[in-house]
């Protein structure tokens, strides 16, 4: 592959640094322009903190009313009944109240007894509630926009590159790369863990978000069988082809523990738990593994849909 | 896609590792550049501006924020639209961004020109910040180049949104 452009740029949106990187084509920085209006337009729509966001139009939408939302709004709420689903309501995109309760949400989002059953989906972007509820997309959104940033990458005619918010990436191109996961007990040492070509990887980890409460450490990560907040946590990564999936499943990974297997293998994913002393457990199983300054890279065992190896 | 994992004799995770100067840096953009992409094309006329005290209490008011530095270097378009430069601290990283602000006091574009983070903390530390003195995309600093994908939960970035917050005000400020 010839690379003689590339360029790389970061900035602060989706509460995170957004970084992009794109690697041979002309017009490569119309295209990141683009690509990052593009996260923009996500966050405008997706964002439970904007007052004018979809998210926050639903919450405030009485029973019974039908609501037209964006196009995004609309896709990534599909998306997002889909792993309620498909997880029996492991995965939960209405858990927002208790989130606001804790206020790490907005009071606005505080209101609603409904669950995920209660969110129905109509054509033409547009839907109802059955009860009052809010939603959080916080834990689908941000993979949701890094895929539609890489839709309009490539559709500039991008030929490689990588859009990363703050940890939910995807990578396109035919180079593998390197994936580097944070330790948990100390965030800024990095593991490489493995080599990903044309994929996604999405982390779930406390470290840069847990508090103090009554003498335990909590995270901003809802348990939605009981409502409890999580206390600390492993660190969970999921690889995925898109990282909307990856994003979403590392949740369903964290929550579910091995149980999350089928539907790992359903998206063609692997979960990837690294402990607190930085040993990594993968789930499809690739045997117990730790990880090094120098890695001999060695194809784990996947679903057939995925090719593994270089 | 193609994903294949490492795999590592699990001895080799008790042996000792050589600290890093960095966890991970990057620089994105020089001044220049981040001029360029927010102005592109305008000529930028660089001024000194010093606040006076109830400059300072205006902005802190406005924003909410403290304002530590009272000396402030900014660039102004022929339109009247101000570029600034400006630099936070979090826990673990140091990140400098620029902000271009319209002459109405609309924040127009934000670009992060470098990102450095310090592994086990001390991100204060005279020393360590000392090495970035002068440093610029011409002549960076040493980093690994193989570090470029990182998926570690996400990083907040408040601390670039209150610096944003900060500079709105110090630009509504300096274009009454």
């Amino acid at each position: 592959m010839s690379c003689s452009s590339s360029l790389r740029r970061a900035r602060p949106l989706l509460g995170t640094l957004v970084e992009i990187r794109a690697e041979g084509g002309d017009g490569l920085a119309a295209a990141l322009d683009a690509a990052f209006a593009e996260i923009e337009a996500c966050q405008a729509y997706l964002s439970a903190h904007q007052p004018t966001s979809d998210v926050r139009r639903l919450a405030a939408t009485s029973p019974g009313v039908t609501l037209a939302v964006n196009e995004r709004t609309w896709e990534v709420l599909s998306l997002a009944l889909e792993f309620a689903a498909a997880s029996d309501g492991i995965f939960d995109p209405t858990i927002a109240p208790r989130l606001a309760a804790a206020a790490y949400l907005p009071a606005e989002l505080a209101g609603g007894e409904g669950d995920w059953r209660d969110l129905e989906l109509l054509p033409e972007h547009r839907l109802r509630l059955r009860r009052p509820l809010a939603v959080d997309l916080g834990g689908i959104a941000k993979g949701y926009a890094v895929d539609r940033a890489v839709d309009v990458l490539l559709a500039h005619g991008v030929a490689a590159g990588c859009v990363n918010a703050g940890g939910d990436l995807r990578l396109f191109g035919s180079e593998a790369e390197t994936i580097h996961l944070r330790h948990p007990a100390d965030p800024t040492r990095l593991l490489p863990v493995g080599k990903l070509a044309d994929g996604a990887c999405a982390t779930s980890a406390p470290y840069f978000a847990r508090r103090q409460s009554g003498g335990r450490s909590l995270s901003p990560l809802v348990d939605p069988r009981d409502g409890s907040l999580l206390p600390d946590f492993d660190s969970v990564t999921v690889i995925a082809a898109r990282c909307v999936h990856a994003d979403a499943l590392t949740k369903v990974a964290l929550l579910l523990g091995d149980a999350a297997g089928p539907l790992l293998a359903r998206y063609g994913a692997q979960a990837l738990r690294v402990d607190p002393a930085g040993r990594i457990i993968a789930l499809p199983a690739a045997g117990f593994i730790a990880s090094s300054p120098v890695p001999s890279p060695v194809p784990c065992r996947l679903p057939s849909r995925v090719a593994t190896g270089d | 896609m193609r994903w294949s994992l490492f795999a590592v004799a699990p001895a080799l995770v008790a042996g000792p590792a050589l600290a890093p100067q960095f966890a991970y840096a990057t620089t994105y953009l020089t001044v220049e550049q981040a001029q360029q992409a927010i102005f592109p094309g305008a000529k930028l006329q660089r001024m000194i501006v010093v606040l006076g005290e109830g400059q300072k209490k205006a902005i802190e008011e406005r924003s909410g924020l403290r304002v530590r530095v009272a000396e402030l270097e900014v660039w102004k378009a022929a339109d009247g639209s101000l570029f600034l430069v400006d630099e936070v601290l979090g826990k673990h990283e140091l990140i400098t961004y620029a902000v271009g602000i319209s002459a109405a006091g609309v924040l127009r574009q934000v670009e992060i020109l470098d990102y450095r983070e310090k592994q086990g903390g001390e991100i204060r530390s005279p020393e360590w910040r000392a090495q970035f003195v002068g440093k610029t995309a011409a002549a960076p600093l040493k980093l690994d180049q193989d570090i470029r994908n990182i998926s570690g939960a996400t990083l907040s970035c408040r601390h670039v949104a209150d610096g944003i917050k900060r500079l709105l005000a110090t630009a509504d400020v300096l274009l009454k």
